[in-house]
């Protein structure tokens, strides 16, 4: 088999990883949705690449409509560093299987950074740019420039996409390194500060505006970039398999006796502690919980300092998802974990029941932490004690219960160290997980409407009291529809192992 | 405490994976499940453990329907695979809260762990590392271990001397033993090893694409040669 057949090999047997995935390969629904997001935002991103030009016309006296977008080359790259965290993948545990073939390594890794650099991925905001040169360029500067300003856009997307797979690789180990990208987004954005009278005299604009004439030092400039990039990605990677295969990643326990006041609790208490330890030791468990708590204070932040949304609606928006946030993203998976030790607690009576129980009384427990975040907005009168209560009760007695319906029916085991991406989720979170963004806060607004702002945020507290006085009824409901699914349940996660 | 299976059948598409018509199991009882890959004895397992659905049949530990009520799990315990192990555990914090959920308390623990001292062979209970980090042979201790830690009347291993050294297969098998003796226990042994199974198993079930082929009278130890005339057939 020569380089060029194994090269096509690898490339199918690594577009079938997704199409058959267990959860993929029965979700119907999963399938169209992702074809029609896709869809959906090409068709966007076409509208904008059409309706752009013609804005931009008159906004921006006289400068020709494409030096305006390369402008904000910055702002782009940084949207299309952040939404690979969502779609792309590492290549180590991809290059991992085939580690005892007898292929050499540096081929494999050269490919799967090939697949990186010329991945579909890196073409998708040719949705709006082509159409927006089409507009802008081509009249002005001829066929050549355009395809030279395409293939300069292009190159940056490539780099940008070595650049996520150095940080990604590097948060994998650590999530300090989370500040990487922070820093450079930022040294990016400084960028645009740099002389502000002329936009031509931007950096960027300057750098697009060579690739479009076909100037020789832009493309030489990214290419070296790219080259850089890529070689420092090579090696990175490279040492991240000789770790994956010889990999020991080792807890070392201080103390078995961890948490062991919660032992007071009886039966209950070890579940609490089962959750407990479930967050702390385990990766992918870990990294959701930071993120979800990373978003609690950033809204809690934009709540008290800053007057960018000080508006009635956004102040609602805010504080309730401040609240609800942590509920929400970590209560999506419900039981997804547990699928990897299913077996062991279905042999025993009734522990589903109390996991349930600890599952909410931690999730109740972590609402203290926005209760403190909020208390700056509170006492300084940006937000009322009533809405503050409504959307505390309310997350804690309607939110939670309407997550942990989950429970019933998510059947995907999630690895405990390996991230879950959107193809592998299964239909009832994505339906949960894109309602529940949006009904809470279409409640709080009729309340609102129909009683006023103290009664609306009145009754949310009232409906909230009465679900928590009522877990244990609805945890027992839960629990019950559960059990009469487990075969369902069980079967699911098995195959998703 | 006795086990009745009826007319129990599952099938995985157009593979049986399990057709019993009936199938008893005596309290007391050491009955040892050999057969080939895909022969259907895990299935079986999973089956009594109510982990999976039957697509028809029953079964019975006593009088209770195991599809029913879950009353079943107080008298039984079971280790299949992995998937009963919670892996970010210490093994020591697993002891622990098997023991607790179990109704167990720290002295009677202790005094149990101690019984398997040497089975454990100082490689498992002490240890500050998690399940997940440790070789598969302790790995399969512990989930042997937790599974006999409820006292259980029934007690359910699937291929127990897998991944275990010479040494803690011959703990087990004497273990097993005991533990029959001295409580009456009923338990059931998968196992792809003959000599281990006709060493410990009074009777043997040979299985094979999930119908009984053979229930064997071991009582003298005399299933040897039918087994290994059934298995050389199978190589040959």
């Amino acid at each position: 088999m020569n380089y060029l057949q194994l090269y096509r090999l690898i490339r199918y047997n690594a577009s079938l990883k997704d199409e058959r995935h267990p959860m993929f390969e029965k979700n119907r629904f999963m399938k169209f949705l992702i074809l029609f997001m896709w869809l959906y935002y090409a068709a966007i991103l076409i509208l904008f690449g059409v309706t752009l030009p013609l804005g931009m016309k008159d906004t921006y006296n006289g400068v020709a409509a494409f030096h305006v977008l390369d402008g904000f080359v910055p702002y782009l790259l940084i949207v299309d560093f952040w939404l690979r965290f969502i779609l792309q993948e590492t290549p180590v545990q991809q290059v991992h299987p085939y580690s005892l073939l007898p292929i050499r390594r540096s081929f494999l890794m050269n490919v799967y950074l090939f697949r990186t650099g010329f991945s579909y991925g890196n073409t998708y905001w040719g949705f709006l740019l082509v159409p927006f040169g089409m507009i802008a360029v081509l009249p002005l500067l001829g066929w050549f420039s355009l395809v030279g300003w395409l293939i300069g856009w292009w190159l940056l997307f490539i780099a940008n996409g070595f650049l996520y797979l150095i940080t990604r690789t590097l948060c994998l180990q650590n999530l300090v390194w989370v500040l990487l990208p922070a820093a450079l987004n930022g040294g990016l954005l400084a960028l645009m500060l740099v002389p502000d009278q002329n936009p031509l005299d931007m950096p960027f604009t300057k750098m697009m505006y060579g690739f479009a004439l076909g100037n020789f030092l832009p493309y030489l400039i990214i290419l070296l970039l790219i080259g850089v990039l890529f070689w420092i990605c090579y090696h990175q990677q490279m040492h991240m398999v000789y770790n994956e295969v010889g990999k020991k990643e080792e807890i070392e326990i201080k103390n078995t006796n961890q948490l062991n006041f919660l032992s007071r609790f009886g039966i209950l208490g070890e579940f609490l502690k089962l959750e407990m330890k479930l967050r702390l030791r385990n990766k992918q468990v870990r990294t959701s919980f930071l993120i979800a708590l990373g978003c609690m204070v950033m809204l809690s932040m934009l709540l008290n300092f800053t007057e960018a949304y000080d508006n009635e609606f956004m102040t609602n928006f805010i504080c309730l998802y401040d609240y609800a946030v942590l509920g929400m993203m970590t209560l999506i998976t419900i039981m997804c974990f547990e699928g990897n030790y299913i077996d062991g607690l279905m042999s025993r009576r009734e522990s589903i029941y109390s996991l349930l129980k600890a599952k909410y009384y931690i999730s109740s427990s972590l609402l203290l932490i926005p209760i403190i975040l909020v208390s700056p907005s509170i006492m300084i009168g940006k937000i009322s004690i009533w809405m503050n209560l409504g959307y505390l009760f309310f997350t804690a007695g309607v939110i939670y219960p309407i997550m942990f319906q989950l429970a019933v029916y998510n059947r995907n085991t999630i690895p405990l160290n390996q991230k879950l991406t959107a193809k592998q989720a299964s239909t009832a979170q994505n339906i949960i997980s894109i309602a529940i963004l949006f009904v809470p806060i279409g409640i709080e607004k009729i309340c609102v409407i129909i009683l006023g702002d103290i009664w609306g945020f009145v009754l949310l507290m009232s409906i909230g009291i009465i679900g928590i006085c009522t877990h244990k009824l609805w945890l027992q409901n839960i629990y019950h529809r559960f059990m009469s699914r487990r075969h369902y349940i069980m079967e699911g996660m098995r195959a998703s192992r | 405490m006795e086990i009745n299976i009826k007319e129990l059948r599952k099938t995985f598409g157009e593979k049986v994976a399990v057709d019993i018509d009936s199938l008893q199991i005596q309290s007391g009882e050491i009955i040892g499940i050999v057969g080939n890959n895909g022969a259907g004895k895990s299935t079986l397992f999973r089956l009594m453990l109510d982990l999976i659905k039957a697509d028809h049949g029953k079964v019975f530990m006593g009088d209770t329907d195991v599809s029913v009520t879950e009353r079943w799990k107080d008298w039984t315990g079971a280790f299949i695979d992995d998937s009963f192990l919670i892996d970010y555990l210490a093994p020591d914090e697993y002891f622990q809260f098997i023991a607790k959920i179990s109704g167990v308390d720290t002295i009677q623990l202790e005094e149990f762990i101690d019984g398997f001292s040497h089975f454990m062979a100082g490689e498992v209970t002490g240890q500050k590392k998690l399940i997940r980090n440790l070789s598969a042979g302790n790995k399969q201790k512990v989930g042997i271990v937790s599974a006999m830690l409820l006292h259980p009347q029934i007690l359910i291993l699937d291929e127990p001397f897998n991944f275990l050294d010479p040494s803690s297969q011959s703990a087990i098998k004497h273990l097993l033993c005991k533990y029959n003796k001295e409580t009456g226990a009923t338990i059931l042994v998968s196992s792809h090893n003959l000599q281990h199974t006709v060493d410990i198993c009074p009777r043997i079930i040979l299985l094979e694409h999930g119908v009984v082929r053979q229930d064997i009278d071991n009582s003298q130890g005399q299933a040897k040669q039918a087994l290994e005339e059934y298995f050389q057939t199978e190589t040959e």
